[in-house]
């Protein structure tokens, strides 16, 4: 053996704190998600509710407003539980589709490239390779539901007063944890997804498979077996049942609020157990 | 426990029934160690072992006293360069390195810094802003080394990276390996290219079926084959004949051919050692004056052939 000499001097400068490093992924992820001119599009179109939403709190506290317009205010909507619970609904929506255009690729095309071993050979577990990829989601939708649901929520409050704020705010923490509740689902779906697929427009197929298909089958079993309980596997419906809860209006779904919290905690537990079995530095093959 | 060493002890690794590797014992020093052996042998299961993205169903390894279980200490000072293109296709050489060197916790300016260092070592600077879609074969292998030594580790786990390479790049690649391993570090390299092992290698390590059936210096492993396989060597003289003459009389040669030309032989013996003594002799005796001796099969390529080659099929 040649006689080697330990010359070389290893990094030993300061180092970011560990928890912070998944957000590598996020920053990655997100200059690529805006490089697209769809998306730039459909994330400012995404706003577009919020402002519909901001103009009609502010006309109903506009007395100039309302007398140019000759607005009658009693048929204007009541800012109370019953908007915030319509606003989520639309926005929902819209994070529903912005999470079918970005979740599919961010783990499948890693999968497919063979790269996860990149990122395990790092100090980078598994969990935060996960939570880089759940943020890359979990940003962009809290950009459009719960961050502008507590702007109107601070909006209506300044132009109301301090009564309002105080009476209402179980209204901010419905908006912040009903937003969460879906943010959550759908970013844990579409991991899963991504990663059991990795065929990126597949993954995208399914997610909208596991939306439209699953509630049209929910829907045909209720009809043929008349029952409600088709509803627990219909994923809009759920949430809205949880949503209804929330801000306190009648729900439409049939479905008791404890089931529909445990149906959906049973989706998000498989989506955590698939993303378990598939995030690996290595595929684990059997004969 | 040896904290210079990377120390394999008495690991397995089974893939649900698929055998990985079975009882691995070993103790790496610094310098190249080249792992050896066919496809399926075990070569990137026990890089993979190393680097703890896989873990051991039993036994225990140690990377310079740090286990695997350890990332955030392990991978302070191991690099691994897998043998997958494993790469965003959207990024370029530049954000690759970056992207990859902020995940182990650097804050900008340094990871800039190392970067351009790496990319500088491996020559890509001119390539750095390109998309590594972009690369050739072997742009892709220099970058994926760069990604590999960036930040900077004391060992590097080289996954095949002299494939791919154009005979100029493999000869800078190896050149790299060299001055890497002149400075202390440890680095493991799996290949199948025998006669470049040979240049490269400070000790091999040869796997088959999961086995390590062989470890160590190449000269020190051929040279406890020779009971199995008689050492073979190439003598070039002045009077062949009377060196046949003379080495047949010795019990340790089973062998000798003459060359076409006459002018050489190719001498079989069980102990070089002594075979060497008598050649001196009768060099001294001025029996016959020599024109070259050379080992026949004290190389990788041998040694592999005679160990795995009827059974794993070299490749």
């Amino acid at each position: 053996m040649a006689v080697y000499k330990r010359t070389y001097q290893p990094y030993q400068g300061p180092l970011t704190p560990a928890w912070s490093r998944f957000l590598v992924i996020a920053r990655q992820a997100h200059r690529r998600v805006f490089d697209s001119r769809f998306l730039v599009f459909f994330f400012v179109l995404c706003f577009v509710w919020p402002a519909v939403c901001a103009a009609l709190i502010y006309l109903r506290h506009n007395a100039g407003a309302i007398e140019l317009f000759k607005i009658n205010v009693a048929r204007l909507i009541p800012i109370d539980g019953q908007f915030f619970f319509r606003f989520l609904g639309w926005q929902g929506s819209m994070a529903f589709l912005l999470t079918a255009f970005v979740g599919p690729g961010l783990i499948s095309t890693d999968l497919r490239n063979n790269a996860l071993p990149l990122y395990f050979c790092r100090p980078f577990s598994r969990a935060e390779y996960v939570l880089g990829k759940f943020a890359v989601i979990a940003m962009l939708l809290s950009l459009i539901t719960w961050v502008p649901g507590l702007l109107l929520f601070g909006f209506e409050a300044n132009l109301e007063g301090g009564a309002w704020f105080r009476d209402n705010l179980w209204l901010a923490s419905g908006i912040f944890l009903g937003s969460w509740i879906w943010i959550v689902t759908l970013c844990l779906l579409a991991l899963a997804l991504s990663a059991w697929v990795k065929w990126k427009v597949l993954a995208g197929a399914l997610l909208f498979g596991v939306f439209f298909a699953a509630a049209g089958f929910g829907t045909a079993v209720n009809a043929v077996m008349h029952t409600d309980y088709g509803n627990l596997i219909n994923l809009p419906q759920l949430v809205r049942t949880i949503w209804a809860g929330l801000f306190g209006v009648r729900s439409t779904g049939g479905i008791p609020p404890d089931s529909a919290w445990t149906a959906l905690a049973g989706i998000c537990a498989l989506c955590l157990y698939l993303l378990d079995r598939k995030v690996r530095a290595f595929e684990v093959v059997r004969s | 426990m040896s904290d210079d060493r990377i120390l394999f002890e008495d690991v397995s690794k089974f893939y649900g029934e698929v055998l990985g590797v079975n009882r691995v014992d070993l103790s790496i020093p610094p310098g190249i160690t080249t792992l050896v052996g066919p496809n399926g042998s075990g070569k990137t299961t026990l890089m993979n072992l190393m680097t703890g993205l896989v873990r051991p169903g039993r036994g225990r390894i140690r990377v310079l006293g740090i286990a695997p279980e350890e990332p955030e200490r392990l991978f302070r000072l191991l690099g691994y360069c897998t043998q997958f293109d494993a790469f965003p296709r959207a990024l370029t050489g530049h954000q690759f390195l970056y992207c990859y060197l902020r995940l182990h916790g650097l804050g900008h300016a340094e990871t800039e810094r190392l970067v351009w260092q790496a990319l500088e070592r491996v020559g890509m600077t001119e390539a750095a802003h390109r998309r590594v879609a972009a690369y050739s074969k072997g742009m892709r292998q220099r970058i994926k080394l760069a990604q590999a030594m960036c930040h900077q580790p004391q060992v590097l786990v080289l996954d095949e990276p002299l494939n791919g390479l154009d005979p100029m790049a493999r000869a800078e690649a190896i050149a790299l390996f060299r001055e890497l391993a002149a400075d202390g570090r440890y680095l493991i390299i799996s290949s199948h290219i025998l006669h470049e092992v040979d240049q490269i290698s400070d000790q091999v390590i040869m796997l088959t079926s999961g086995y390590v059936v062989a470890e160590g210096q190449i000269q020190a492993v051929r040279s406890e084959m020779h009971q199995e396989y008689p050492m073979q060597v190439l003598v070039r003289c002045d009077h062949p004949g009377v060196l046949a003459a003379r080495v047949f009389e010795q019990d340790h040669v089973v062998e000798v051919k003459m060359h076409a030309d006459r002018k050489g032989l190719l001498v079989s013996t069980r102990d070089g050692e002594r075979f060497y003594e008598l050649l001196e002799r009768l060099v001294l005796e001025g029996v016959i004056n020599l024109e070259s001796v050379a080992p026949a099969d004290e190389d990788v390529h041998s040694v592999y052939e005679y160990l795995i080659g009827s059974e794993g099929g070299a490749s």
